[in-house]
């Protein structure tokens, strides 16, 4: 499974722009959507109309101008920010950066950093679990689809509402169905549910 | 596929060949099939639609992997966009969805009757929320920006309100396709999978249409309200 991305990419020399952005493009395991931007005048106004998950940016570019506030003025506050480094630079201004690349990066070193970055931890595990449903999963299943509330699920089941949502959110990754009506016919075609057990 | 972008001297037949999904933007934009051996531009003015528009959209959406650079908004036609955005709706709404219905409605014909009956009430659902999603658009979004084309600004609105209630419309039908694929019950049909192949395009489509609303719809109309 492929992981969508946007990037943003603020650096002042085309030549390098599109070198990284053909490096990005070749990534496995990543669909990447690139955004560029060539100018310092043109940075807020574009993250803030695009809200890329990440910056890559050229330090020079933003000058003194702190990435935090950078991500608040224009409300990317989940972005990461990456410098974009030719050459040794000052510790202290990195210490602003989620992360560095260096032009002289591969691209499997590349690819190691934004994965890092990314993803959170627990992912990996997860993507080797089994993606059927559990017992308890289909029960829940049967309960939302009868059109039950969290909290009477949770009643009915003897969990948390908490627990409950847990399981929803794992229940809609294993299946990447979301919708009610989508678990209605997930349920109606394995035979957890009768037609006239769902409220119509 | 060619490399590079579309130019007003490029043929519109190689446009099309090259990239076939385009043949709806043209038909959006009101172009008819039939254009010989004409170049895009000459193809456009005589159907009197601005070519910078036009090019823009489909260098746009040829270039899938590429978001457009941040200035590529300022010498597109505002109303013409508007005018391209309304057709996809009306294609969506009056042509594409009945048609899929009509069709998914047929295939499954032969599945158990609670199957079948669950899968048309989940479409229908989806139809009525693509339904809500375009029709904000055309009865709130489109005449706001008329208006402001015209010089009267709206002072309960903005573009950003409709940036931030912007949804991907295209998830659910990205939920359908993987019921039909994962759990379809019954005989697999050729009409199925005809049926499966109009679903992928239209997921597809659905996203092209929302990428260029948000990427080249909402910047031009965020840089109209600064003026």
């Amino acid at each position: 499974m492929s992981t969508s991305l946007n990037i943003a990419i603020a650096e002042p020399s085309a030549i390098i722009r599109g070198g990284l952005e053909a490096v990005l493009k070749r990534l496995p395991g990543f669909r990447i959507q690139l955004i560029e931007i060539a100018t310092a005048e043109l940075l807020q106004e574009t993250l803030r109309s695009h809200k890329p998950d990440m910056l890559i940016i050229n330090p020079s570019l933003p000058g003194f101008y702190t990435m935090q506030l950078l991500k608040e003025e224009t409300g990317c506050t989940e972005m990461k920010c990456i410098a974009l480094l030719y050459a040794v630079a000052d510790h202290a201004l990195l210490r602003l950066y989620d992360d560095q690349i260096s032009i002289y990066d591969s691209p499997e070193e590349i690819r190691h950093k934004l994965e890092r970055l990314h993803m959170p931890p627990e992912k990996e595990i997860e993507n080797e679990e089994q993606q059927t449903l559990s017992a308890r999963e289909k029960e829940i299943v049967v309960c939302v689809v009868k059109g039950m509330t969290n909290r009477e699920i949770a009643d009915r089941l003897f969990l948390s509402t908490h627990t409950v949502v847990t399981h929803r959110r794992n229940i809609a990754r294993k299946l990447q169905v979301h919708s009610v009506s989508g678990l209605t016919v997930y349920a109606i075609v394995n035979k957890l549910v009768e037609l006239n057990d769902i409220h119509l | 596929m060619k490399n590079g972008k579309y130019r007003e001297t490029s043929k519109m037949s190689d446009l099309i060949c090259d990239n076939y999904p385009m043949v709806l933007v043209m038909s959006r934009f009101g172009i008819d099939l039939g254009f010989g051996e004409k170049n895009i531009g000459e193809v456009c003015r005589q159907n009197k639609i601005d070519t910078q528009t036009f090019l823009t959209v489909v260098n746009f959406l040829t270039e899938t992997e590429t978001a457009p650079v941040a200035e590529i908004h300022k010498d597109i036609s505002i109303s013409s966009l508007i005018t391209y955005l309304h057709n996809a709706h009306d294609y969506f709404l009056n042509f594409r969805l009945p048609h899929i219905r009509h069709k998914l409605t047929e295939a499954i014909v032969s599945c158990p009757k609670d199957v079948a009956f669950v899968i048309r009430r989940f479409f229908d659902e989806y139809a009525e929320e693509v339904h809500k999603h375009m029709l904000y658009e055309e009865k709130t979004v489109f005449p706001y920006v008329r208006n402001l084309l015209e010089g009267k600004k709206d002072p309960k609105y903005n573009i950003s309100i409709f940036r931030r209630r912007h949804d991907q419309i295209e998830m659910k039908i990205t939920e359908l396709k993987n019921l039909i694929l994962k759990y379809y019950p019954g005989p697999d049909s050729d009409l199925l999978n005809s049926v499966l192949f109009d679903i992928f395009a239209t997921e597809q489509d659905l996203a092209s249409h929302n990428r260029v609303e948000d990427y080249l719809f909402v910047p031009a109309i965020l840089s109209l309200e600064k003026q």
